[in-house]
């Protein structure tokens, strides 16, 4: 039998979430035996498998245009998908930006900032994608599993992978569970 | 008792209980929001929805009454759905963002709820639109993005606190808490009691002082007295490496049930006197830190020659607000070793020495507990403004209020009670006597009187038309009172330093002449309540620590000043003393002036007995360490002692009982 395939990326987060992945130190290995870990953005591999994969994994929340893609690419191509961290879970941090106007978050962040040195530019490549309202991922796509937490606890991330790559969907409870 | 059956248990409950208190008292756990135990059911949130056989819907629990055969069950997965589909439109209909709350991680009644549901995350997606952030207030931030509209924060304000600020406007989803007539809390008719900020359950209300300091988990909760009046409210210090971030009041506190006012709860958080750390002599004119051996030896060689002279020795005052057991070796020192004849208090028995001469002459306690003020049905307020001092026991007068009670302030100057009473009279200053007599004949002339007046009082003279005459109060007023304080079934008398500031005892005389009249006062129980004064007035009488002060050619003056802040009559009357020692926690005015200051511990930071308006003896627990040089109250005042080759005993205890109490002690 084939291992079970498993695939990472992120969306706008601080990958913090892949950091927490990481933190499950010597367990990776075991993780290893039981799947096939494909792409992720910390590997050579960038893009999960067009033949598809099993498993999932998106870290951060929908902020550009360029994430909707990356969160329809990985739904197209995975069985089970997983939202990683608080990001993606509920749109985290980033969705303080929401109460405000999109072109006043930009030209504070790229124009009027302390640290802009000379006359400042909104960036404007098409590489970059179209800035949009901050959304959690569930709106953009549909989603199996929520790991929630900022960033989710490595031992959290770990029950939840072994599940999966056995085939059950993990149930995150009591102190399993813990937004923020 | 009524028989119920929930998730498959017989029960066998109180009648009258709710649903939700049966499952409490049977251990099943039922999730709650708006639901407070010291709060009117309100079945606003309807988390404790429970499934009842034969109802036809979810019944919130709360507000459901237990009848005989009902069957319940708590946990059934309709229930659990409904559970989980109520928190998902709360989480959904405002920002509830955990991330940038810092209620977050365990303090959150609503994050937690969430938890208790497994909600790994919000079905629907939050609603964008911004709601307004109320600063305004000193204390604390409303942030309506956070609310669940639970009110609890409104049942509290009206139902514990009887200030009625808080309010909602609107309907549904624009539904918001509002103060007043809507207007910014900072410029509200809020009176800073903080009650709402303890009953949030999510980060609606959060206290700036202790935002983001710690949480639940983080920190430490000691159970103490409010040293802040004589009421003696039991407190929780919150308390974080050394750093005391927040009080709360005790719910299960016997005095206070929960409540505290502004200077309790707010004031010593933004403490900014300076502190003094290190003890200090004068030397060449001048103020000089100094080592405790140097400050107490200084104190000592002033002290000595002057031991067991009268008149010109020593005087020794001592603050009320310092512990049982420092006051009462402060007297032992001064007035029983030292042998000096001017050892006070700086109240100066002013709340005390007049109930406390009436006490003695009886050979009985005069007074009874603020707890007659939760069963009453008429309040008689006089000379004292309990929205000033005493705040809690002004609470406790306001809430009655809805309930139907009267209320009648008597006061000659403006008092925070009177627009809400049904009688405020103000009688010319120092017509008190006369108005009581007035009311005291117009009871006896309505036939109302519960038994014969005390042959002392002349009624041919002293009529209500006479008592209108001289106080300014229109007849039609006096005679109303009259009738109203005769009628009631309960009548409190609560009465304040005004009424006996002047050290006459004719007109609490005429006041208790007047409670016993009407039935407040007999031998087995009395409905009359003196406010004292600080924290510790009462045991300062009991510890003869109540004569008038003056410095009448004393060559020395003592003050065990603590944390207390000196009056400026106080300074004044220190003028020209030839030599002052001072114990206190703060540089002021006295400290400035004395030759010796002694560092010591304020009331957060020492442990001691405090005995409030009502006679109960209650512990102040320490919250947090003293700075190094810096000494407790008592341990300054054994320092003294032993510097002078004189050992102190601390039987502070039964030292309080050497006079009759004004109030029976309660331990």
């Amino acid at each position: 039998m084939t291992k079970p395939k498993i695939a990472t990326d992120w969306l706008a987060g601080c990958s913090g979430c892949h950091m927490s992945l990481l933190d499950i130190d010597e367990r990776i290995v075991q993780l290893a035996e039981l799947a096939d870990i494909r792409a992720t953005p910390v590997t050579d591999l960038k893009e999960p498998d067009e033949s598809g994969v099993d498993v999932g994994i998106l870290e951060g929340a929908v902020n550009l245009t360029t994430n909707e893609e990356v969160a329809h690419r990985m739904r197209r191509r995975c069985k089970i998908l997983v939202a990683l961290g608080d990001c993606a879970v509920f749109g985290g941090v980033l969705t303080m930006r929401n109460f405000h106007k999109l072109e006043d978050a930009l030209r504070r962040a790229y124009v009027e900032a302390e640290s802009v040195d000379g006359d400042g530019k909104i960036p404007s490549s098409p590489e970059l994608g179209r800035p949009t309202r901050v959304r959690a991922l569930d709106e953009v796509v549909d989603v199996d599993v929520y790991i929630p937490g900022c960033p989710p606890d490595p031992d959290v991330i770990f029950y939840a992978l072994s599940e999966l790559l056995q085939g059950r969907i993990p149930e995150l409870k009591d102190e399993k569970l813990h937004w923020h | 008792m009524v028989s119920l059956t929930i998730d498959g248990r017989q029960l066998e409950v109180p009648e009258g209980i709710t649903v939700l208190e049966a499952a409490k008292l049977a251990g099943i756990e039922i999730p709650t929001l708006c639901y407070h135990p010291r709060l009117t059911p309100y079945g606003g949130c309807r988390l404790c929805v429970v499934e009842v056989e034969r109802m036809r819907t979810l019944q919130p629990s709360c507000t459901l009454p237990v009848s005989n055969g009902m069957v319940v069950y708590t946990n059934t997965p309709k229930v659990r759905e409904a559970r989980k589909f109520i928190l998902t439109l709360l989480f959904s209909e405002r920002n509830h963002y955990c991330m940038y709350c810092q209620m977050s991680g365990g303090d959150c009644e609503l994050q937690n709820a969430a938890y208790g549901e497994g909600m790994t995350h919000w079905p629907l997606p939050p609603n964008w639109n911004p709601y307004p952030i109320d600063a305004s207030h000193k204390y604390f931030v409303l942030d309506h993005n956070r609310c669940i509209i639970c009110r609890r924060c409104v049942r509290a304000c009206g139902e514990l606190v009887g200030n009625f600020t808080l309010g909602v406007r609107e309907r549904g989803a624009d539904v918001m808490i509002m103060a007043d007539l809507d207007v910014p809390l900072g410029e509200s008719t809020c009176i800073s009691c903080g009650t709402c900020v303890q009953v949030c359950p999510t980060g609606a209300l959060i206290d700036r002082m202790s935002a983001y300091r710690g949480r639940e988990k983080d920190v430490q909760r000691i159970k103490s007295t409010c040293v802040g009046c004589s009421v003696g409210c039991g407190i929780e210090l919150i308390v974080r490496d050394n750093h005391l971030l927040r009080i709360e009041g005790d719910w299960d506190a016997p005095v206070n049930g929960g409540l505290l006012c502004e200077l309790g709860r707010f004031r010593p958080l933004y403490e900014d006197r300076e502190r003094i750390v290190t003890p200090l002599v004068r030397m060449n004119g001048r103020l000089k830190a100094a080592t405790w051996e140097e400050a107490l030896h200084r104190i000592a060689a002033q002290l000595k020659p002057l031991v067991g002279r009268n008149g010109d020795g020593i005087a020794a005052l001592a603050s009320t607000r310092l512990p049982a057991e420092a006051l009462y070796l402060f007297k032992q020192l001064f007035a029983e070793k030292l042998g000096s004849e001017m050892v006070t208090s700086i109240e100066e028995g002013l709340p005390t020495a007049v109930p406390g001469a009436i006490a003695q002459a009886a050979g009985r306690p005069l007074e009874g507990g603020l707890e007659a003020l939760q069963s009453t049905d008429c309040v008689v307020v006089i000379g004292a403004d309990l929205t000033e001092n005493h705040q809690v026991a002004g609470f406790f007068v306001k809430r009655a209020l809805p309930n139907g009670i009267r209320l009648i302030v008597i006061d000659p100057h403006e008092n925070g009670l009177q627009r809400l009473a049904h009688y405020a009279l103000r009688p010319k200053k120092g017509t008190d006597l006369e108005l009581l007599l007035g009311i005291l004949a117009g009871v006896i002339r309505l036939g109302l009187a519960k038994g014969e007046v005390s042959s002392a009082y002349d009624l041919d003279r002293h009529t209500p038309e006479a008592a209108s005459q001289i106080t300014g109060v229109p007849i039609d007023q006096i005679l109303a009172v009259s009738q109203t304080i005769a009628t009631a079934q309960k009548p409190v008398f609560v009465y304040g330093k005004g009424i006996i500031g002047d050290g006459s005892p004719q007109a609490l005389k005429a006041l208790l002449e007047l409670a016993r009249l009407v039935g407040a006062l007999d031998e087995e129980r009395s409905t009359v309540v003196s406010t004292k004064g600080q924290a510790n007035s009462l045991a300062a009488y009991l510890y003869g620590l109540d004569r008038t002060f003056e410095v009448n050619g004393h060559q020395a003056v003592y003050l065990a000043l603590g944390d207390d802040t000196p009056s400026q009559r106080l300074i004044q009357r220190l003028q020209g003393a030839p030599f002052i020692a001072v114990q206190a926690s703060y540089v002021s005015p006295v400290t400035a002036m004395a030759d010796v200051v002694l560092p010591v511990t304020t009331w957060v930071e020492q442990e001691g007995h405090y005995l409030n308006l009502d006679g109960r003896l209650q512990k102040a627990r320490r919250g947090l360490q003293p700075p190094a040089e810096v000494r407790s109250n008592v341990e300054v005042l054994e320092a003294i002692a032993a510097n002078l080759e004189m050992t102190l005993n601390c039987s502070w205890k039964e030292a309080l009982r050497a006079r009759v109490p004004i109030v029976a002690i309660r331990e």
